[in-house]
């Protein structure tokens, strides 16, 4: 399992985030090939054949995104950086933003390059202070020094990069209610088609990407498209950066091929659990992702082997629940989430979580009806695939796997008018 | 209470607060420089809107009502997209906050590892409740959604910095060493 | 072209056609509440989702554009189930306050709950309170957040149509919330449009809130009078229970669709017209100032319009319909040898949307029908030798009387020139007879009889025919479309139209000889 630090070799230093540090790694010397040497289809072609998947959430395959941006059309082509890490449980990007800023700008200028595109912008999550300082110092010393700018390194490519920082909402971690914020408006997901990658910022054809899964790109061209393929499993190349939280000894990040099992990474990388108690539960890909059971964990960390388990990598955030843990106050957690940050534009979603939230709240106060448990699965059933955006599926799907897996705290709650678990009302 | 919510208008402020209320009626000359480097870096006057929101609030700890006219105004956009920005993301502050915004994350993985005991025990220390400002009004306390820092659960967030693995000995040492 | 099928019925569309629009050319409609036709799409409400047989979940009938092949349900089991959860979420934060609400009887809400949803309610919960109930957000609109659906059409409308961007939405979630900007007050010229596309009762008019339950109107369609634009309206009429809302007969006009002409809209400065047929009105004849009949007034008349021989006049308004226009033609420049003119219309304001300056509904009609404009109408008389005049409609006369012997006006609402009349007669307004106009662009449109003339008042028409008949040139027309059948067989602009084929919509001048009259 043992892989390659491409990402986080240098994850807690004090330094690797300053341009010299990052140069004296070879650092910009891919930006520079790409951009003076290479052909664009090349690079997309490459990123293809690499299998690089979005590492956002969706997984969709980068180098198939990349193809969509029009060749040669008299509109500008915008890159937009998405770093609004915001699902719960998940929290790798920050580690990029704050120790390897100059490895995500090396990743944009050759995406850059392979899409036709001169200026990008990189949106950062308001909370994010320290990140956002060190991008921003980043960006900074990267234009005096000519690593971005009219003439990126003497090539006569240009290349302009704006921080942004988000506002403080979940919503505009989806790619279109990313674009909204950006031209300053509230996040509210646009209808598709279009997609982005023909009308996106200001109207332009325009490259949302994840941090994670830009800062893999200098990494594809420098070792080439096979060799990083060989890093990852058939399906999905290179290397993947978990984040493991919740009842574990040791919580934190760690980067690993995605043939590792969750299993082995609760266990042999994360320390196992939590003063030897024993687990419960495990939501596998950030707080959308549906919840596994201690009997679903010897699946593949990749996209394609949490599928084959009924849930997804999504953001490759482990949150880890030991026998403690009463689902049904989790899932009020869960659920307050998303109705607090449901835009508000689509009835299901607006309502529905909402909806949810305040059956929730009330099981836990001790006044759940026996048919609380059902019409929670029926309503959160209801709101998915009826709504403009992901955030509709992500608030449901939680719900749906709880109440198919823990159904018997449900109805015990609504019962007995207090927790399975604890035995105690807990109040809302 | 919904978490985020703190700083939305309607209740009374405390003294302490209302001191911290600033008038702001025309555009800063201070900040002249900043919105004309934004309006250039951004393609349309309405895209300056997030950061000059942010230049207004680093500089006067809120937005104000009279704020968001004074910025409507100066980017020549309509009001209410203003407003609509301000009360759509929830760090926009719209009243004066205490000088430490203690913010304490109060989603899953940080709830897993004792956060409500956390929110609980930091509200005995600050002798205030989630939503209240101290009465000298330097600490504001609120419940916020995940901050992404969740392997260092319990957490806060205090002003611009990040606090993980709180129990009360170490809140105490962080409150011990603010201003 | 694109090729579907839609509830198994197949229907050819230009590319780019929307699924609901598709549906619509078959006559299927599709419920929906964030569609409006004027409005940019928003697809928030998700009411019309529908099945595209291959598609991995369902669509929305008002973003998905028809593509050759495609297999679309639209009231197939799933899309009404559907339909019935979107629904039951829409009324999770609604107060449910029907019996209160002035909305009720119109309101898609109501309508689509019955069609779709009835199911019983198994939402226990409390409801989200917002914060804007009953408020009066500008001169006539009142705003009750809690009964919204956050269709956003009333943004798009302050956003899109009249750039005025009063209204937006703050907050979001569940506490999202329509709201006035600061300061501002929802007054421009067409805000009253907001309450006709709100399909809840979330904004209400406050000259018709609570006087009225709909259920009780009768829509007639007509034409606005208020410039010569010809805005196309329905007139809303209490017709069976104006005890019940303190004698008015009219209670409202509402914008009917017309897309070369209004589209949907119409101004605020129109809409509230509605409240001239009522108001003020001449309810009887005068001679000399005192009360006579009818037949007393149009006998003082006849005689001295006799007595004058060709010395006689027509002074014709352009609020006057094409039809009265015309008999005005006929008898006085045609039967009698005499003259006819039109007087100048009012004029106002113009914008870049609908508002006109000419303040009249046919002053293009007037142009054509009687060609003359009398500009100044002492001058003209003086000019003309006329020494017995009838004014037909409203205008702004003085010095008249000084100048003939003989001055008939028939006039709906007492003013300068029915001051100086030896003879009034109460004639008709739009709303009191059938007929037309033609606006400003040359569209011939019709306008329906909403209420009988009121009082002692007779239609416009009838007097003047009754004048030709104690002239001895009694016209033979039954009705007013043989009227408008004698104009067109008349005057070539006219030719080849007809009441029948003006529509709803109505034709353009010149349109009866060169093309087929469109049909609505």
């Amino acid at each position: 399992m043992s892989a390659p630090k491409l990402l986080s070799a240098n994850f807690g230093s004090e330094v690797s985030h300053r341009l010299d540090h990052y140069l004296e790694r070879g650092g910009y010397d891919e930006a520079r090939r790409v951009i003076a040497e290479v052909e664009p289809e090349q690079v997309i072609d490459q990123v293809k054949r690499a299998k690089l998947r979005g590492c956002g959430g969706a997984g969709f395959p980068t180098g198939m995104k990349w193809s969509f941006i029009p060749k040669g059309g008299d509109k500008p082509v915008y890159l937009a950086v998405n770093a609004d890490e915001g699902e719960p449980g998940t929290f790798k990007d920050k580690y990029i933003l704050t120790y390897e800023p100059h490895m995500l700008l090396e990743g944009m200028l050759i995406c850059g390059k392979a899409v036709g595109c001169h200026k990008a912008y990189i949106y950062v999550r308001g909370e994010f202070d320290l990140p956002i300082e060190r991008m921003e110092q980043a960006v900074a010393e990267a234009y005096e020094r000519g690593y971005l700018g009219a003439d990126v390194m003497g090539t006569g490519f240009p290349f302009d990069v704006v921080v942004h920082r988000g506002g403080g909402a979940y919503i505009c971690g989806e790619e279109t209610a990313l674009l909204e914020s950006l031209e300053g408006k509230p996040g509210h997901p646009r209808l598709k088609p279009p997609f982005p990658a023909l009308v996106g910022l200001h109207g332009c054809p325009t490259v949302i990407n994840n941090v994670e899964t830009l800062a893999l790109v200098p990494h594809i061209t420098r070792l080439g498209a096979d060799a990083f393929l060989k890093l990852g499993v058939e399906s999905q190349g290179g290397t993947k950066l978990y984040c493991v939280s919740g009842h574990v000894n040791r919580p934190g990040i760690f980067e690993l091929s995605p043939s590792v099992t969750l299993r082995a990474l609760i266990d042999d990388y994360a320390g196992g659990m939590r003063d030897g108690a024993k687990l419960k539960a495990v939501i596998p890909g950030g707080l959308s992702a549906p919840v596994l059971r201690p009997d679903e964990l010897d699946t593949e960390g990749s996209f394609e082997g949490l599928k084959q388990v009924n849930s997804m990598l999504g953001s490759a955030g482990l949150i880890v629940m030991d026998e403690s843990v009463c689902m049904v106050e989790a899932m009020h957690t869960i659920i307050q989430f998303y109705a607090h940050e449901s835009c508000g534009q689509c009835t299901p979603c607006r309502e529905g979580t909402g909806w949810m939230r305040r059956i929730v709240e009330r099981i836990l106060a001790g006044h759940g009806r026996a048919e609380d448990t059902a019409n929670l699965d029926s309503i959160a059933r209801k709101i998915t695939g009826t709504t403009i955006c992901p955030l509709g599926d992500a608030a449901a799907w939680p719900v749906m796997g709880f109440v198919e897996k823990f159904r018997d705290e449900f109805e015990y709650f609504c019962k007995n008018g207090r927790s399975m678990v604890s035995g105690e009302k807990v109040g809302a | 209470m919904a978490a985020g919510d703190n700083t939305t208008t309607g209740e009374t402020l405390s003294a302490a607060l209302a001191a911290k209320e600033v008038e702001v009626t025309c555009f800063p000359e201070e900040l002249r420089e900043e919105c004309d480097a934004l309006r250039a870096r951004y393609e349309t006057p309405r895209a300056a809107l997030m950061p000059l929101l942010w230049a207004f609030q680093r500089r006067y700890g809120y937005v104000s009502r009279e704020m968001e006219r004074v910025i409507a105004e100066e980017l020549e956009i309509p009001l209410i997209w203003v407003r609509e920005t301000v009360t759509f993301y929830t760090m926009y502050n719209q009243r004066p906050v205490g000088s430490h915004h203690v913010q304490v994350c109060g989603n899953l993985s940080c709830t897993l590892c004792g956060a409500r005991e956390t929110i609980r025990m930091i509200e005995e220390e600050l002798g205030i409740a989630v939503g209240e400002t101290t009465a000298d009004g330097r600490f504001t306390l609120s419940v916020v959604q995940c901050l992404a820092a969740c392997e260092e659960a319990p957490m806060m967030q205090v002003n611009d910095r990040y606090y993980g693995r709180l129990d009360r000995q170490r809140v105490r040492e962080i409150f011990g060493g603010l201003e | 072209m694109p090729k579907l099928t839609i509830d198994g019925r197949e229907v050819e569309v230009e590319q780019g056609t929307t699924l609901i629009e598709a549906a619509r050319r078959l006559d299927i409609h599709i419920p929906h509440y964030c569609y409006h036709r004027g409005l940019s799409i928003a697809g928030n409400c998700r009411m019309c989702l529908v099945e595209v047989e291959g598609a991995p979940k369902m669509m929305i009938a008002c973003h998905t554009q028809a593509a050759d092949g495609m297999v679309v349900h639209t009231d197939n089991d799933k899309c009404r189930e559907f339909r019935a959860s979107i629904l039951e979420f829409i009324l999770v934060n609604h107060p449910l306050d029907c019996p209160v609400c002035d909305q009720a009887g119109e309101c898609k809400l109501q309508d689509y709950y019955m069609e779709h949803g009835a199911a019983g309610s198994r939402l226990d919960e409390d409801k989200v309170k917002k914060r804007a109930k009953a408020k009066q957000i500008g001169p006539n609109i009142m705003l009750d957040t809690e009964r919204c659906i956050l269709c956003s059409r009333c943004v798009r409308f302050t956003d899109e149509i009249t750039h005025t961007h009063e209204l937006g939405i703050t907050e979001r979630a569940d506490h999202s919330e329509i709201t006035l900007a600061d300061g501002a007050w929802l007054d421009n010229r067409y805000a009253g449009c907001v309450v006709d596309i709100c399909p809840v009762g979330a904004l209400t008019d406050r000259d018709f809130r609570f006087k009225c339950r709909v259920w009780y109107l009768t829509a007639v369609d007509s034409i606005c009078t208020g410039c010569g634009r010809g805005c196309n309206i329905a007139i809303h009429v209490n017709r069976d229970r104006p005890h019940k809302a303190g004698g008015a007969r009219v209670m409202r006009y509402k914008p009917r669709e017309n897309p070369e002409v209004n589209q949907w809209w119409m101004c605020d400065e129109g809409r509230y017209t509605y409240k001239q047929i009522d108001h003020d009105r001449l309810t009887e004849a005068t001679v000399e100032g005192r009360t006579a009949t009818v037949e007393e007034a149009l006998d003082a008349t006849g005689a001295a319009l006799r007595k004058a021989g060709d010395a006689v006049g027509v002074l014709v308004a352009t609020t006057a319909t094409n039809e009265e226009l015309y008999l005005a033609r006929a008898l006085f420049a045609g039967a009698l040898g005499g003259h006819a003119a039109y007087l100048a219309p009012p004029q106002g304001e113009a914008d870049d949307l609908l508002i006109l300056a000419d303040k009249a509904p046919n002053t293009r009609g007037a142009q054509e029908i009687l060609g003359e404009q009398a500009a100044d109408p002492v001058a003209w008389v003086k000019e003309k030798g006329v020494k017995a005049v009838v004014v037909v409609g409203e205008a702004e006369l003085t010095g008249l009387k000084a100048e003939v012997d003989h001055v008939a006006v028939i006039a709906t609402h007492p003013g300068k020139a029915t001051e100086q009349a030896h003879v009034v007669l109460p004639g008709s307004v739009h709303a009191e007879a059938e007929g037309s106009f033609t606006n400003l662009a040359g569209r011939v449109q019709r306008i329906r009889v909403a209420v009988p003339p009121i009082g002692g008042a007779v239609e416009t028409w009838r007097l003047l025919m009754e004048l030709g008949d104690r002239l001895g040139h009694p016209f033979d027309f039954a009705f007013e479309d043989d009227i408008f059948a004698a104009l067109a067989d008349q005057l070539a602009p006219f030719a080849g139209l007809s009441h029948e084929s003006l529509g709803r919509r109505g034709a353009p001048l010149g349109s009866g000889t060169t093309q087929p009259a469109e049909v609505a």
